[in-house]
């Protein structure tokens, strides 16, 4: 019920139209879009100088996501027996509450006052910074992008990027505010710069937190372990250096062995950022052993239904071979228009589109599985082969089944397929159109405004022909 | 060879000119071209409404109206892509229309595919003095490989040079509905459009959809571009655009 409580995908249409206008959030999506796509193409690109196939490596990828998918109790059980034996703790969640509850549980008995977190998506479905925070616990962001948008008191807005709706300006005068330095003391944005004040002032916090929290890129069966993938080493502090570990992460993130693991990380990285690979990859098995120079004393594993298990089975159980690499997002020209806040839930972009509805409920998100001009260039990249716009076309027909859509909408279809079904008042009626059309037109053939479509010309001019239809002059053609 | 025209919905009332270019080409390359009379809908805008039951009502009035033809070709790679790809799949499991549409699927075809890989259209075909860029909507060049087929099309006219953009296989933010749900989502997405065209610096922008090209050319004259013509590939291999 969480979800459903603080989802805000239900005004995506409102928010759409505030992030097209917000010339600074454009500004920002106008810069990191080529940059993603590029990147990945060129990362794809490479797959050949290493004697690999791209199409080859997404359908092996693809397999070992369902593979997976098709015996998830098994896994599952192995690698709590597995995880078990390492001398780690395996509990389960249903929910986000549950999620909470466990993790302020945890923290309450180990006396935790600080908790240091690496980008864990899940937490943000369980919203577990607010019930630490209500807990007296305070909880610190330490990917850099996480540490920006928790300081500026938002949410992310990217999966692999969540800052990055945020210009480089933006970024430095919150770090002047927070990190009480005069603004003045740079006059230009100096990235490097601005990353080491970050850094400075994480690393007291990766000593002094008592507890980390992580997500988890893919959990490995066969050994019990957790994978995770960063580029910042932040998520090796979060793991190591405190003396308890709380791994939370989604019950779809299971592999079934090591090799599987090595063959999704060729087209992880790659497909996020680029790269061949990414600068850490953890891989984390067990507590701390006699003899180990670090590592937790305690490793817990939070294991998280809150709604994944209702899609094993159903028509959307593609759906969970994602692994999150957001390439969908990089691709699609309706993320890059409003950045990832407009979609109102953890997940945006085509992935989230598809996600949202079926975590939050299907009424919660009406216009999220329409917010697609059915391009494909989600699907035609997601390196799992996931096809998000049938995934969302379905979920639309579901609207209609269950008469969730407008009743405007529903009358309008219905009428035009009536009339389409009956030749005759079909030609007579695009006859009068053309007309209407034609005398609405200014001197140079457009239409300026037009009431039936009032948003498609206040951003165009509608162009129009002469006044007759094709059939009209086509049949007077034949006529003479 | 027997085949039927389809002139979409937008192109019979919108744009009557791409419909009688299509037909001046097939003709000229020696095809019996009929145009049904009874078409109207290819049934695309329910079925992407999510409306199952009255997209396949008009799929089935289609399909009984296009059956009985060597050949179905369509000005359009949206609306084949509805006949090719989702009728078999609207009738997937119905044991009458299942085959029906599986038949009339295989037997339809985009234009330029028509053109360049079934009549494999030998030597020059019109004039065009200038420059052309080329827009690859989306459902034509993910839906059904459209890609090669107007290029090498294009490359046959005299006088004409093709002028790449950057970014060509982008969406224009057309997506139909998606044009008047989120008017100015797609107003953001065709800007970014309008921007390669224009860094493109052709004299017409070329494509294989009216909707798209409607768009593109709504928003251009907005942005106060009165001189980049914006043409569908049948009235630029026909010759000219005007008929
Ligand atoms: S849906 Fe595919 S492309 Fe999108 S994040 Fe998931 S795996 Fe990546």
């Amino acid at each position: 019920m969480s979800a459903v409580k603080h989802s805000q995908a239900m005004h995506f249409q409102a928010r759409a139209g505030e992030k097209v206008r917000n010339p600074v959030l454009q500004r920002a999506l106008q810069k990191a879009k080529p940059l993603f796509v590029g990147k990945r193409a060129k990362g794809v690109a490479a797959l050949a100088d290493d004697g690999l196939d791209f199409e080859l490596l997404r359908t092996t990828c693809e397999g070992i996501r369902n593979r997976t998918l098709a015996d998830l109790d098994v896994w599952l059980d192995i690698f709590e027996e597995r995880a078990k034996a390492t001398g780690a703790e395996v509990l389960w969640a249903r929910d986000g509450d549950e999620v909470s509850q466990l993790v302020v549980d945890i923290a309450r008995r180990h006396g935790v006052t600080k908790a240091a977190k690496s980008k864990s998506m899940l937490s943000e479905e369980a919203h577990l910074n607010e019930a630490l925070a209500a807990a007296g616990i305070r909880p610190v962001e330490t990917d850099l992008g996480e540490y920006i948008v928790q300081l500026a008191g938002e949410t992310p807005s990217h999966i692999i990027a969540p800052a990055v709706h945020k210009t480089i300006e933006e970024v430095e005068a919150l770090f002047a505010k927070e990190h009480g330095r005069p603004i003045e003391t740079r006059t230009s944005a100096d990235i490097p710069a601005m990353t080491q004040e970050a850094r400075a002032v994480l690393r007291q916090h990766f000593l002094t937190a008592e507890m980390g929290i992580s997500g988890a890129n893919f959990l490995i069966a066969e050994t019990g372990t957790a994978a995770l993938v960063t580029n910042e080493g932040n998520g090796r502090m979060v793991t190591t250096l405190p003396k308890v570990h709380v791994v939370v992460t989604g019950i779809e993130k299971i592999v079934p062995t090591l090799e599987d693991f090595a063959t999704l990380m060729r087209l992880l990285p790659r497909s996020a950022t680029g790269q061949s690979i990414s600068n850490y990859v953890s891989l984390l098995t067990g507590t701390k052993q006699p003899g180990d120079q670090d590592g937790p004393d305690k490793t817990v594993f939070i294991l998280v239904d809150n709604g994944r298990a209702n899609l094993l089975g159903s028509a959307y159980q593609d759906m969970l071979r994602c692994i999150r690499c957001g390439a969908c997002m990089n691709h699609c020209p309706v993320y890059f228009s409003l950045g990832g806040h407009a979609y109102g839930w953890v997940y945006p972009g085509p992935m989230g589109s598809v996600l949202t509805p079926l975590y939050t409920g299907i009424e919660n998100a009406l216009d999220l599985p329409h917010a697609s001009t059915g391009c494909n260039q989600c699907g035609s990249v997601c390196p799992v082969r996931i096809p998000l716009p049938t995934l969302m076309h379905r979920l639309r027909e579901e609207q209609v089944e269950r008469g969730l859509r407008p009743w405007s909408e529903r009358l309008a279809l219905k009428t035009w397929a009536w009339i389409a079904g009956k030749p005759l008042l079909y030609r007579w009626l695009t006859r009068r159109a053309a007309r209407y059309l034609s005398w609405l037109a200014d001197g140079e053939g457009r239409i300026r405004i037009l009431g039936l479509a009032p948003e498609w010309t206040a951003g165009r001019d509608l162009p129009v022909a002469g006044g007759q239809t094709f059939h009209e002059l086509y049949a007077a053609r034949k006529r003479a | 060879m027997r085949l039927a025209l389809y002139v979409t919905c937008l192109v019979d009332l919108m744009r009557p000119s791409v419909g009688f270019a299509a037909l001046r080409l097939l003709e000229s390359a020696g095809c019996a071209v009929v145009v049904p009379e009874g078409q109207t809908c290819c049934g695309q805008p329910a079925w992407s409404a999510g409306n199952k039951v009255l997209a396949a009502d008009l799929a089935k009035k289609a399909i009984a109206e296009l059956e009985g033809y060597d050949y179905v070709v369509i000005p359009s790679g949206s609306c084949t892509d509805q006949i090719r790809n989702v009728y078999p799949q609207l009738f997937a499991a119905d044991a009458h229309w299942g085959p029906r549409s599986r038949a009339i699927a295989e037997r339809t075809y985009e234009l330029t595919t028509f053109l360049a890989d079934v009549l494999k259209l030998p030597s020059a075909l019109a004039e065009f003095d200038g420059s052309v860029t080329y827009h690859d909507s989306c459902k034509g060049l993910r839906g059904l490989g459209i890609k090669r087929q107007p290029r090498e099309l294009l490359m046959k006219v005299n006088g004409l040079s093709l002028k790449e953009m950057t970014d060509c296989e982008e969406c224009c933010g057309f997506g139909g509905a998606f044009s008047v749900k989120f008017g100015d989502v797609s107003t953001r997405i065709v800007d970014r459009k309008c921007d390669s065209i224009a860094a493109a610096g052709a004299d017409a922008v070329v494509g294989g959809d009216l909707g798209c090209l409607m768009n593109i050319e709504g928003r251009l004259r907005r942005r106060g571009d009165e001189t980049t013509r914006v043409l569908h590939i049948a009235e630029v291999l026909a010759g000219g655009g005007d008929s």
